[in-house]
């Protein structure tokens, strides 16, 4: 620990898991919110006993076949680039990161990627209502596995379930039940997941309405128009007022990450007045906002849900960090002298008393002179405060704006989906194409929604991989710059020829749409009805030929 | 002999149910929260299809058309 690793090489890292998560999050929100849609639309079948809600399964469920698919492969990588790039890290709180983990890689790969194969297959060996069965097991699984991710995700966002052990030299379970009740966790999983619910509404909206545009299959386009939008509109409601409450939560976990998602540089004394920045232009090095348009009396009650909170703006964050810093930095210097000897109960004694803002001190070490804490002295001391101070705060431009993307993203979709379910119920959607059309057009905003919304929860937890805990910077691998590249340039080509396959099939399968059936099945007694004996893919309404 | 491990078997779901709902009520609201919402949204689209075939049969009926 006593060598930093090379800054580009950290950047790079960074880079790499960024472009990683982000590509596999383009195939993840749509399993998780399809699988249950899949799962309403075979319950509607099984109820009503009406083949067309079996056809509408298996059409949209092979559209979730390719998603799932590739969803799956981007996911692998990333779970071995927390050794390969991310050592430090891994070596600091594998203990505790590792456990859900592992069990996300059960749920994922045995149960879901199971059952989704007794899914697709199943149809003409199981009974309607076992078939059903496990159409909500793969909708279960998918989410299960979300849950598990997420509760690692909640641990560096608020770590909670872990303590440091002095003598191991890293973080160990203290908890298990705090890990998977962590507030953050939770209110992150939710809202994850019913974003995942909004973006399956979105696509099968989008492609119905394609249909209904197009005068292709109404039937199956009217009725899947109509689940997609009930089950839409009541998702966006859902995610945004989880998204509030996940903001909330964030705010007393992490107020650096509210300071700056809202661009607050100064503390207004006065909450009950305190505006709201609508739009803003955060100026780091100046610590203020160059341009910004502000609503009075908004803020507090908006973030604090109460009219006499005071919000700290990010100056007086960073000088309510400084104490911290300097406590920091003699946990660190004492936890030297204690793995060097221990024996040395005094600097254990040290080490315990400021142990909670041993973070802290890390992230002085990138400020220190020569990078040696055992170097900071009363006349170097305010400088190494005053870097470190201001290194606790995230980048503010990208955390103010991606938020704001998001935001706009969810209340566009809300008014859409309102809409659309509302004229879908009164059986008149097909008298508004231009609806039509924009619900088509705003096929790619959760997904849009989705990445800015990540980009705001990671890029506001920064600099920390643990927040107060492990800086980002110590936290990568010792690469080589040479290696790091090759490696990114490698995962662009490789994710980007998963994007084109996905959507070269995405396309090609939701352009032809489910075909003409001329025939109407009888009551089925197994889940493949009149098709019995046939293999799901092999069925001619879904056969690309015809 | 059928219907007792049917009666059995529902019954396990049952306190398997209230179980989960006691233990994630406490300890983790918005899973609870989760559980339910999702339940809620699934069946209220599933009777928004339900109730567009209502509405097809309705206009079936007047002879206007069907899907």
């Amino acid at each position: 620990m006593d060598m930093l690793i090379n800054p580009t090489v950290v950047e790079l890292s960074r880079a790499q898991f960024a472009l990683t998560a982000l590509y596999h999050f383009l195939f993840v929100p749509l399993t998780l919110g399809l699988s249950f849609i899949l799962a309403t639309m075979e319950s509607v079948y099984v109820i009503t006993g009406k083949p067309i809600y079996k056809e509408m399964t298996q059409f949209w469920g092979k559209l979730f076949g390719i998603n799932f698919a590739l969803g799956v492969a981007t996911g692998l990588t990333m779970e071995f680039e927390f050794g390969t790039n991310w050592s430090m890290y891994s070596h600091f709180v594998g203990d505790i990161f590792g456990t859900p983990l592992a069990i996300e890689g059960l749920m994922a790969f045995f149960m879901e990627s199971t059952f989704v194969g007794v899914m697709f297959f199943g149809w003409d060996r199981l009974s309607a209502r076992a078939h059903l069965v496990v159409t909500y097991l793969v909708a279960l699984g998918s989410n299960l596995s979300a849950l598990w991710i997420l509760i690692a995700n909640g641990f560096m966002q608020d770590p909670r379930g872990g303590t440091f052990d002095p003598n191991t030299m890293r973080m160990q379970f203290s908890s298990f039940v705090d890990l998977i009740f962590n507030p953050d966790a939770q209110a992150k999983f939710v809202h994850t997941s019913i974003a995942g619910f909004v973006t399956g509404s979105m696509f099968v909206m989008a492609i119905s309405a394609y249909y209904l545009l197009t005068n292709k299959r109404k039937d199956i386009a009217l009725r899947s128009f109509r689940i997609a939008t009930v089950f839409g509109a009541i998702s966006t409601i859902g995610v945004i007022t989880l998204g509030d409450a996940l903001g909330y939560i964030d705010a007393h976990a992490q107020p650096t990450k509210l300071a700056a998602m809202e661009a607050i540089w100064t503390t207004d004394p006065h909450p009950v007045s305190a505006a709201w920045n609508l739009i803003a232009f955060p100026s780091r090095s100046e610590q203020k906002n160059y341009f910004e348009i502000s609503i009075p009396y908004v803020l507090t009650p908006l973030l604090t849900h109460s009219e006499d909170t005071v919000i700290p703006g990010i100056i007086q964050l960073e000088q309510e960090a400084k104490p911290r810093i300097a406590n920091g930095i003699k946990a660190m210097v004492a936890l030297k002298a204690y793995n060097e000897d221990h024996g040395n109960t005094a600097a254990l004694a040290t080490f315990k008393k400021y142990e909670n803002d041993m973070g802290y001190g890390f992230l002085a070490k990138e400020f220190a002179p020569d990078q040696d804490l055992a170097k900071v002295n009363a006349s170097n001391l305010p400088s190494v405060l005053d870097k470190t101070a201001k290194a606790t705060i995230p980048n503010v431009w990208v955390e103010f704006w991606s938020f704001r993307l998001m935001v706009a993203a969810g209340f566009f979709m809300l008014a859409l989906f309102a809409f659309a379910a509302y004229y879908s119920l009164k059986n008149e959607i097909e008298k508004h194409p231009l609806l039509l059309k924009v619900a088509l057009w705003s096929l790619p905003l959760p997904w849009v929604a989705c990445e800015f919304g990540w980009i705001t929860a990671e890029n506001g937890r920064q600099p920390w991989t643990v927040y107060g805990w492990l800086p980002t910077f110590v936290s990568a691998s010792s690469h080589s710059v040479g290696y790091m590249i090759f490696s990114l340039i490698g995962f662009t080509l490789l994710y980007s020829s998963f994007i084109a396959v996905e959507l070269y099939l995405m396309f090609k399968y939701a352009r032809l749409g489910p075909q003409e059936q001329h025939h109407h099945q009888p009551e089925p007694q197994t889940a493949g009805g009149g098709m019995a004996g046939q293999p799901a893919f092999a069925k001619p309404s879904l056969s690309p030929k015809h | 002999m059928k219907k007792l491990f049917t009666f059995l078997g529902l019954a396990a779901v049952m306190v398997l149910s209230l179980f989960l709902a006691v233990v994630t009520g406490d300890y983790g609201p918005w899973y609870f929260a989760w559980l339910v919402g999702t339940t809620m949204i699934v069946m209220i689209a599933a009777a928004g299809a339900v109730m567009f075939d209502k509405q097809d049969e309705e206009l079936a009926k007047k002879g206007i058309r069907e899907r």
